[in-house]
């Protein structure tokens, strides 16, 4: 009999994963399915195209002007943001509920993404000249300041429960969205509707620069929190047995939870809040196998760059020609799965 | 028994009417404040001309007339409303957090009018009340179905989680549903912030007096309401059919929230803050709670109202807005203090 589990030793263990059968053809079949997704998405929309013509324009540039361009300035980058986005917004999701031991916390709930929308909403409205690179890194500034508030907030109650965090993340976010909204309803009209336009979450006006911004957080940021896997394996016990099991808790919350707000924000500041992923799709890598926990973040960042992607296809070809914003999409799948979560008794006391 | 809690009662009765007094009248000062203030300051001797004996030709007149006279007034009931069912909803849940936009009631609300605008194009404000009372009592009734079935039951955790979920999901619909007519629902974009600008009094004078028999019930009950906040074995041993009577408070919230946000869309955050202002000073006697709830709720609007219009003169903020600024903090504190 074969072992069931592959044994990766990476850089003298420092990392050291354990892979089963099940969870490599999983994180194969997702890869798949991504693929497929992405050239369907690149053959969707208004100007029909071939798959064989996607082919043509993507490996050997040889077609015509109108859908090279459509292929190379819209649809492409367009869809490597969904993508990208998706990945990005799970990881965080996971990561943040690995570290609070809480299966509801999703950054799109707590704060921490109207955090990001109101940083930026602000600066679009208070300085329109402010260059768009500047997004993230405000972006970033809001999430983490809404982050501190919330930790501080939830932690100096002695018998805390971890999910009172999630009611003070509603209220500070139902704070945060009205004063975005006081913002978009009575700052000046043309620069309101470009702030709503990105604050519903809609990936239409990607670009190359923005994939350039994503993939590269994505890079810096992936390692970091497969590096700190083993860490968030421990605190799954609990603080205390953390501690007893040899991990630094507190610099690796703070790490942790530091990397997750980044990816959100980062996400964020790109295409706008994109709801509920980081809470669906850990949860559904949790129930579609068994799996250490960094196995656990890759496949929760496929299913979030699966859902994202599909969610962003459905949402322009539903009601076509208009668009719905991918964020509202997924915040429609993802009541449910939050309603669900809750009715279990797993999502108080396993986590 | 009951002699003896009266005369325990005796000394506060007399208080609690002289505090009466000074509120309903702190009211009526900015009732008169919030029709002189705004982006034309009027006097108080137009004012009064205005309203005791009102000129069409004059300009001023008009003004009081037809903007400023019907938004107060609303402002008055909505405030009113929407604290009075905050207050029954806290006392007959025993949920600190309880209101009715923590449950979701004024998302549902909000949504049936959408869709009765949307798909139906019903916008007379004789039956948008009506709508938004469906709307409203079907959200309640699934997030109390929801949380009772979660573990731990209906417990002020899994009560406001659930009422989150769910007006999350109907904001999204609202939004898909704002995305798929842009045209019809422009007029919408600002009521859905809770605004009270922008009504005529006819469709006051059609809402208001259900509010008032919504109110009236209420105030009525509000002996047994207290009697109910002390859990339910204790009140079915003082002999109140419980059920009943929830059933009965429930449909008072439910035509209270609809009629509110017919009026003035959804405003949040009213009905959480008010009633914990004025328990603080009345304590949990229910047939004083309700009462300062109707008045201090309106002076609260009212007062809301006035910042909503002259904080960035000559523009105006929704007064919805406002409200959620000052009441979320008041929620975060009460997440923090008083649960347990």
């Amino acid at each position: 009999m074969p072992t069931p589990y592959i044994k990766l030793r990476l850089f003298n263990q420092s990392i050291a994963l354990l892979l089963s059968r099940n969870v490599l053809w999983l994180l194969l079949a997702l890869s798949l399915s991504i693929l497929c997704l992405i050239v369907l998405s690149i053959n969707t929309g208004s100007y029909q195209l071939s798959t064989l013509q996607v082919f043509n324009i993507l490996f050997n540039q040889r077609s015509d002007l109108t859908s090279d361009n459509i292929v190379w300035l819209f649809r492409f980058p367009r869809t490597l943001c969904a993508a990208l986005v998706g990945a990005m917004m799970a990881l965080s999701g996971a990561a943040l509920q690995n570290v609070t031991r809480n299966s509801l916390a999703d950054p799109s709930l707590i704060g921490i993404s109207q955090g990001a929308a109101l940083a930026v909403v602000s600066s679009m409205m208070l300085f329109p000249d402010l260059d768009q690179s500047w997004r993230s890194m405000l972006a970033f500034c809001g999430s983490i300041l809404v982050a501190l508030l919330i930790l501080v907030l939830s932690h100096s109650n002695k018998s805390s429960k971890p999910i009172r965090f999630i009611l003070l993340g509603i209220g500070i976010s139902a704070f945060l969205s009205a004063i975005t909204t006081a913002f978009l309803t009575y700052g000046e009209i043309y620069r309101a509707s470009a702030a709503l336009a990105w604050l519903a979450g809609s990936i239409d006006a990607a670009s190359w620069q923005d994939v350039r911004i994503l993939s590269g957080s994505a890079v810096v940021l992936l390692p970091l929190l497969i590096l700190g896997s083993r860490a968030m394996a421990a605190l799954r016990f609990g603080e205390q047995s953390a501690i007893c099991l040899g991990t630094r808790i507190d610099s690796t919350k703070y790490l942790l939870i530091s990397c997750s707000v980044a990816l959100a924000a980062i996400a964020t500041s790109i295409v706008g809040p994109i709801g509920f992923i980081g809470l669906i799709a850990p949860h559904a890598a949790r129930r579609l196998c068994r799996s250490s926990v960094a196995a656990h973040l890759m496949l929760s960042a496929l299913l979030g760059a699966l859902l994202v992607l599909a969610a962003d296809l459905a949402g322009r070809s539903l009601i076509a020609p208009s668009q719905i914003p991918a964020g509202i999409l997924t915040q429609i799948i993802g009541v449910p799965t939050f309603l669900y979560l809750l009715l279990k008794q797993k999502a108080r006391s396993a986590m | 028994m009951n002699s003896s809690i009266e005369s325990v009662n005796q000394p506060y009765t007399l208080s609690y009417s002289l505090a009466a007094i000074v509120s309903v009248s702190i009211c009526s000062m900015l009732f008169m404040l919030h029709l002189s203030v705004g982006a034309k300051p009027l006097s108080y001797a137009v004012l009064y001309q205005a309203l005791s004996s009102f000129d069409n030709s004059n300009f001023d007149h008009m003004i009081i007339h037809n903007i400023r006279l019907p938004r107060a007034l609303i402002a008055i009931a909505v405030g009113a409303s929407l604290s009075v069912a905050g207050a029954i909803m806290q006392g007959v849940t025993r949920n600190p957090l309880a209101s009715p936009s923590v449950l979701g009631l004024l998302a549902g609300a909000s949504f049936a009018v959408v869709i009765g605008l949307g798909l139906f194009d019903i916008t007379s404000p004789l039956y948008t009340p009506w709508i938004a009372a469906l709307g409203a009592g079907t959200a309640a009734t699934l997030v109390i179905v929801i949380a009772t079935a979660a573990p731990g039951g209906a417990t002020t955790l899994n009560l406001t989680l659930s009422g989150a979920a769910v007006s999350a999901l109907l904001a999204a619909l609202i939004a898909v549903m704002q995305l798929a007519n842009e045209d019809d629902f422009d007029d919408l974009r600002e009521w859905l912030t809770g605004s009270l600008a922008g009504n005529s009094l006819q469709s006051f004078y059609y809402i208001a007096p259900v509010m008032l028999v919504a109110l009236v019930t209420a105030l009525l009950v509000s002996r047994k309401i207290t009697v109910l906040s002390m859990g339910d074995e204790i009140a079915k041993g003082l002999g109140v059919k419980t059920l009943g009577l929830k059933i009965q408070l429930m449909l008072a919230v439910i035509v209270l929230t609809a009629c509110s946000v017919a009026m003035a869309g959804p405003v949040g955050f009213v009905g959480l803050v008010v009633p914990h202002a004025v328990r603080f000073f009345v304590g949990a006697d229910y047939r004083w709670v309700i009462p300062f709830s109707a008045i201090i709720g309106a002076g609260f609007l009212l007062a809301v109202d006035i910042v909503a219009r002259t904080v960035i003169n000559p523009q105006e903020i929704s007064t919805g807005i406002i409200t959620a600024i000052v009441g979320a903090p008041l929620f975060i504190y009460l997440v923090k203090v008083k649960l347990r």
